[in-house]
């Protein structure tokens, strides 16, 4: 019955985590072809141009590599991330522009019948200086004039001001010259955030040789921040290393307003909660947030506010959205704003968005500007509506959020059929939402009819990342792409009359068209039938339609399943960004790795490929 | 200015008796609180349901098996329940307790007598002494090994504080240690079984009298033994098939009860039985019939229903044919997720060629399609992930080590249209871990989320709090030797789930501004406030807060945030009370700064006393206890050489006197390559019949059948496999790789019924 105890459980070695090289090593870029690296789709075959991997940085020495034998430690580890791009183009090209582009003259979601694909291309022009429509999303941003989309906290007299300057040094922006750097010089720092900058040998060259419309990109591995040239023949070889000490950049985004050839404004905010804005071209920085003094907790995301130099959102993994000034310097933050927006849903359940500090506060002299507790749990993504006015909110227990963040309310609430939302991201003419999460699939939610309208089954594993094509999106049809744990690229196509067509026979719920009526009717009658006390697990908080905020759970008999249009394996680690780009789709992954899919040779002409979408 | 601010902290709950009454700090032997019995410290009442009982279980070498299971097993709420209340409730009065083992340990757990009279948390409250039986008096050495090398090595592992193996010896050296190797099974009217071991267990816990523990389960791993042989022998078992071997045979143990129950009612009572019996009997009789009723409750909790359509492509007629399963078995990809290997087994599946279907209706063996949807779904989901696989080459099986992800909440996708509730909505609530690299050896270990205290570590006699991000780190992956094996879902609902997590962010929004507090202190004490006060980082090492604020001391229900209160109140600035604290502190610091001071010097002095006077009771204390671990340990190793002898001689009897005709096997040290042929290879006939319920092997690829582990060292499914039309035994139908992945639009379309055309256009 007795026996000697087993053999020690846990041998040294062969756990350590990501034992990496413990030199700083180059990038390499392979190009594997193949069938394999084909992604056919109905308009073609996208073939993979190139793969970057991004050469992970050793840790840094102060750092020594923990090393710890027990797999059942339970020592919490900071938040990673894998490998996200920020790309832009400086001065996009005459066709460059998505067909989506006139969307941005929507001014809501509302009944405004987008202008064709066959129309749009002629406005590119107009904004180029100022750069137009680019974001990390592949989401059209809108680049509008002032009087279409208001800024947000322009209204406030106290940030009017300032903004006012804004405005008018957007007006001279051609002399990019005048632009505010950030103060501090990041190569000659001796600030013990920064632990090393390796700025290419011959950066003012390369800068010079640079195609204004080629594409620069910001992207993050381990504690590193490499800025590229895409569009360079060496694109391995960064035009920037930033090394950091222990934090790493878990997001970033570039300002799309204030770009231009000497100036790129970039944002990054990290896994010590720190934000960094930093400038490329002057080698300048300033950090934002030190030593947690408004919010502790990592920032998962962070955007630049659209049409704003100064402002950008963060989201913070407590649950905090925060607008931060670039400019401004941080103040301990106590939270001012104590009228708390508290709306009530019909049960009495309280829905709410917790506004800390109001963008209309008197305050306005130090960071934050404004300061809103969306929820306590983790907030995994946000993206800002390409009309400018709204924000989707996805987090860690699986709710989805709408809030007028001009308005700083909460307009939607929904839920994720289960599990966390991972990600989120806006049509280019802002009608839909469609997000990605634990449940695996990809759910595209109609903001005009404020419900779940399909969800997009195809996944193997949690979906990571999701974009709009905008370049093959039209007033009818849309293009979706995704990428997941799985490490499959997806894409999907839908179209706004499928959508409303009742589901196959085979449901057993048969009815019409899915409205919230009839959803409602249908609600109740699932209600009465099952019968028990467990068929709630679904529904739940039904209430009328109109003031609805949070919205329930849709069953899944009763959504529109959507299948892929293609599925491919295109990395071996689980991915974590995608990204359209005009002439290819990107893909990067948790270790690393950065592949650029080419587009379809013939007919690269937008127009045929987007006919070929309807006809397929 | 530490000190200051924790006591506010500590003031608002209940604070532990290992903090309030006795100075840790800076002594070295003092047992410092475990992470645990931190936890522990503010802690409500102790329920009489034993949903905050935690207890280890003792490894007996390669054990951790068992060990993992019945843990989990004894938080699965409904199942815990049942056993309890089969047959019938009973007496506490009426059952044996374990002898507490080492009353020394068990009476002051801190190794420090109670002084001012305060109910503690960790030791009994004083309605559960009640009726407490008294404890034995003489401690019964446990005849067990104790956990990890005896044999010191150089470099003993159980010399760094933080390895488990000092935690677990610590954990036994801490006990108190119920030795379970007596039985109730009389008092319960049964006959001994591993149902009746397994009661006797969750009884014990049950009614203890501290919150914190070890179990000895000899008498469990006992009967175990004894009952079958493929857990006999000291090797490294699969916590999978002990899990459905053990539920088959509480199922079992169950029904053959209520059967001679009945029979014995029909009989008028007329079989005689010793008074003791009598007495349960009639205890017992008036629930009876609704006891016997209600043998089917692990069917009831574990127990779902998977339909297998078959659709002949010659004469399109389907053939349906249902299944009982207790738990899910389902083939793991590499890079996916939970949901997708669910999926996975429910998507179609063509039976042609080597591997056709013989219909009924047209007669003889036809092409068709085959899947496996979900009917009923079960209260309680267990999927096992089959990490273990028969590799061909290899000749054995191998780990898997993929990564699977695995959500905190799920519903499943492949139920039939018919379901009842397809959308029922399951929360994760324990994990079991194999950890190794391969599936020879290893050690298992459970995760469990508890009623109150979140997660927690459960690795043998070890229990430790951990956080919910933690149950995230057995995803598996390259280099990642623990990984999830068996996943328990729960069936809850949305308003639950909600809950939940509103529970969740509030008490972890708390715990952030408590660490804000501390960073606020420690910035502070920089920034020259504290007087070269060195400030411990957790609060339970502030010795003093509980004789100066023993007036907050008893909020046990007070809402989570209710610590924050006293600083808001003393603020005079409009705070609010979601404010964070954080920053009130910092504000507060500056007006009473001169006041604290004072304070601050006068606590310390007192404290500096306190600790002298406790620091050389310490150190008696702490060499008593060495020298009597010592004894112990000699004791037990001396116990040990004994039983072994007798082992021997008694299992040879007992083994007669149950008369079963189970095969001698060598138990002893049998090599280990003896072992592995036996677990490929064939499973030993007496252990086949045992089971009886399939765990069923979700997609267990046919062509795997023959040597595949679920097949073979699964044995339950074998028989349904029997039965089930000839299909599934012949190998599917290899796809091509490339054309499933782009092809998969088509498919999935098809398996919805709707048509591509619906979607594209």
């Amino acid at each position: 019955m007795f026996v000697l105890p087993p053999p020690p459980r846990y041998p040294a070695g062969g756990y350590a985590p990501g034992t990496g090289p413990l030199i700083e090593t180059s990038n390499t870029l392979s190009h594997p072809t193949g069938p394999e690296y084909q992604l056919v789709v109905g308009e073609g075959t996208y073939k993979l141009r190139d793969c970057l991997h991004l050469s992970t940085p050793p840790p840094h020495p102060s750092e020594a590599p923990v090393h710890n034998p027990n797999p059942l430690a339970t020592t919490i580890s900071p938040p990673t991330a894998g490998t996200r791009l920020s790309p832009v183009i400086i001065t996009p090209g005459l066709h460059s522009n998505p067909q989506f582009y006139g969307a941005n003259t929507t001014n809501s979601t509302r009944s405004h019948i987008p202008p064709s694909i066959q129309e749009s291309p002629h406005e590119n022009h107009s904004q180029a200086s100022d750069g137009a429509s680019h974001s990390a999303n592949g989401v059209t941003q809108s680049s509008l004039n002032e009087a279409h989309t208001p800024t947000f906290g322009e209204w406030n007299p106290l940030l009017a001001t300032v903004n006012g300057k804004d405005t008018k040094d957007t007006k001279d922006a051609k002399d990019a010259s005048k632009r505010r750097k950030p103060k501090s010089n990041i190569v000659k720092s001796n600030s013990t955030f920064v632990s090393r900058v390796i700025p290419s040998d011959s950066l003012s060259k390369r800068l010079q040789e640079h195609d204004p419309s080629g594409l620069f990109v910001f992207a993050n591995v381990n504690r590193a921040l490499q800025w590229l040239d895409f569009s360079a023949e060496k694109k391995d070889e960064n035009l920037t290393k930033i090394l950091f000490t222990k934090a790493h950049a878990l997001c970033h985004d570039v300002n799309s307003i204030t770009k231009g050839p000497h100036h790129i404004d970039v944002i990054m905010g990290f896994s010590t909660g720190d934000i960094i804005w930093y400038e490329p071209m002057s080698q300048k920085y300033a950090r934002i947030n030190k030593n947690s003094a408004i919010n502790s907790s990592p920032v998962s995301d962070i955007k630049w506010l659209p049409n704003s130099e100064n402002l950008f959102l963060a989201a913070h993994m407590d649950g905090s959205l925060v607008v931060y000034d670039k400019e401004k310097e941080d103040a301990m933050f106590v939270a001012e704003d104590q009228s708390m927006e508290q709306l009530l849903s019909e049960k009495g359940q309280q829905v709410s968005l917790t506004v800390k500090k109001s963008v209309n506060s008197k305050n306005q002299k130090t960071n934050p500007v404004a300061y809103w507790k969306v929820s306590n749990s983790k907030i995994n993504a946000f993206a800002i509506s390409p009309d400018g006015r709204h924000l989707a909110v996805v987090s860690e227990d699986g709710s989805f959020r709408i809030i007028d963040y001009l308005k700083e309310q909460l307009l939607h609430q929904f839920t994720s059929y289960y599990g966390g939302m991972i990600c989120v991201c806006w049509s280019p003419d802002g009608r839909y939402v469609v997000t990605g999460g634990q449940d695996d699939l990809v759910s595209i939610w109609s903001l005009e009819e404020s419900m779940l309208v399909a969800r997009c089954q195809g996944h193997n594993s949690w979906v990571t990342a999701v974009a709009f094509d905008p370049w093959r999106c039209d007033e009818r049809n849309y293009r979706i792409g995704s990428v997941g744990e799985d490490c499959r690229l997806l894409l999907w196509d839908f179209s706004v009359g499928m959508l409303h067509r009742p589901r196959a026979a085979s449901v057993r719920h048969q009815r019409g068209s899915i409205t919230s009526a009839t959803m409602k009717a249908q609600r109740s009658r699932t209600d009465g039938s099952t019968g028990r006390l467990r068929s709630n697990s679904n529904l739940t908080m039904t209430s009328d339609e109109e003031d609805e905020i949070v919205h329930p759970v849709e069953p899944r008999a009763r959504t529109p399943m959507l299948p892929p249009v293609m599925a491919k394996l295109v990395d071996e680690h689980p991915l974590c960004w995608l990204g359209f780009e005009e002439g290819c789709i990107i893909t990067s992954c948790s270790n690393g790795h950065i592949r650029t899919w080419d587009r379809p040779k013939e007919g690269s002409g937008s127009d045929e490929g987007a006919s070929s979408t309807i006809s397929t | 200015m530490s000190s200051f601010l924790s006591r506010f902290k500590s003031g608002a709950g209940p604070v532990s008796p290992a903090s309030s009454n006795t100075p840790l700090k800076k002594d070295p032997n003092a047992p410092q609180p475990t992470p645990l019995e931190k936890l522990l410290a503010n802690a409500r009442p102790i329920r009489p349901d034993g949903s905050d009982k935690f207890f280890g279980f003792e490894n007996f070498g390669s054990t951790c098996y068992a060990n993992s299971i019945v843990q989990c097993l004894y938080y699965s709420v409904p199942f815990r329940e049942h056993v309890i209340n089969f047959p019938s409730r009973s007496p506490p009065e009426a059952l044996q307790r374990p002898p507490s083992a080492l009353p020394r340990l068990n009476t002051d757990v801190q190794g420090v007598p109670l002084t001012n009279g305060q109910t503690s948390a960790l030791s009994p409250s004083k309605t559960r002494t009640s009726f407490q039986s008294p404890s034995q008096p003489l401690p019964k050495k446990p005849s067990i090994v104790p956990v990890g090398p005896i044999n010191p090595p150089l470099t003993k592992p159980e010399d760094n504080k933080d390895s488990p193996e000092y935690k677990k010896k610590q954990a036994i050296l801490n006990g108190p240690v119920l030795n379970m190797d007596y039985e109730n099974a009389q008092a319960y009217g049964m006959s001994e079984s591993l149902f009746t071991s397994l009661k006797d267990i969750f009884e014990a816990v049950i009614a203890h009298r501290s919150r914190i523990g070890v179990v000895s389960p000899n008498k469990f791993l006992e009967i175990l033994r004894r009952e079958n042989e493929m857990f006999r022998t000291p090797i490294h078992q699969d916590a999978h098939e002990f899990l459905n071997y053990l539920l088959n045979e509480v199922v079992e143990n169950v029904e053959q009860f209520s059967k001679s129950r009945v029979t014995e009612l029909e009989d008028g009572h007329a079989t005689s039985h010793d008074n003791a019996m009598s007495t349960v009997l009639k205890s017992v009789a008036p629930d009876l019939t609704s006891s016997a009723s209600n043998t089917g409750w692990v069917h009831e909790l574990f127990e779902g229903t998977l339909t297998s359509e078959t659709r002949c492509l010659t004469c399109e007629n389907t053939s349906q044919r249902d299944e009982a399963f207790l738990d899910l078995s389902v083939d793991l990809e590499q890079h996916s997720s939970v949901t997708s290997c669910l999926r996975k087994f429910s998507e179609e599946e063509m039976l042609c060629e080597r591997n056709k279907f013989h219909c009924d209706n047209c007669g003889g063996l036809q092409e068709a399609e085959k899947r496996m949807k979900i009917k009923r779904l079960p209260k309680i989901l267990a999927l096992h992930l089959k990490r273990f696989k028969y590799t061909e080459d290899l000749q054995r099986l191998q780990k898997l080590f993929h990564r699977v992800v695995y959500p905190y909440y799920l519903r499943l996708f492949n139920t039939t249209d018919d379901a009842e509730d397809p959308d029922r909505l399951y929360e994760l609530y324990a994990v079991v871990v194999h950890i190794g690299g391969g599936p020879y050896h290893g050690h298992y270990v459970s995760i469990i989320k508890t009623k109150d205290h979140g997660w927690l570590l459960f690795d043998d006699e070890m229990v430790e709090p951990v956080d919910k991000a933690f149950v995230r780190n057995f995803f598996g992956g390259e280099n990642v030797l623990a990984c999830a094996y068996i996943l328990f879902y729960q069936e809850t609902t949305f308003e639950a789930m909600q809950k939940e997590q509103e529970a969740e962010e509030l008490a972890a929004e708390k715990k952030a501004s408590e660490t804000e507090q501390d960073t606020a202190t420690v910035s502070g004490k920089q920034n020259g406030f504290a007087n070269g006060h060195v400030v411990a980082p957790t609060p339970l090492h502030v010795p003093d807060s509980s004789e100066q604020f023993a007036s907050l001391d008893h909020y046990p229900t007070a809402p989570p945030l209710s610590d924050q209160h006293p600083l808001s109140n003393t603020v005079a600035s409009p705070m609010f009370p979601k404010l964070s604290p954080k920053k009130s502190t910092i504000q507060l610091n500056f007006r009473k700064d001169k006041e604290k001071k004072a304070e601050e010097k006068e606590r310390k002095a007192q404290e500096k006393e306190a600790e002298r006077q406790a620091k050389q009771q310490r150190k008696e204390e702490a060499e008593a206890r060495r020298e009597n671990f010592k004894k112990q340990q000699d004791d037990l190793r001396a116990a040990l050489e004994a039983s072994k002898a007798t082992a021997e001689v008694e299992e040879r009897r007992r083994r007669k006197e149950e008369s079963t005709s189970q095969p001698q096997t060598d138990r002893n040290e049998a090599s280990k390559e003896n072992e592995k042929e036996k677990e490929n290879g064939q499973p030993t006939k007496s252990a086949l019949s045992r089971f009886r319920h399939t765990s069923l092997s979700i997609r267990g690829k046919p062509k795997f059948w023959g040597k595949d582990k679920d097949a073979n060292g699964d044995v339950p499914s074998t028989p349904t496999v029997d039965s089930l039309p000839p299909m599934t035994l012949s190998p599917g139908p290899k796809e091509e790789k490339g054309e499933k992945e782009t092809g998969k639009g088509k498919k999935y379309s098809f398996s919805l019924g709707r048509k591509k055309s619906t979607v594209l256009s």
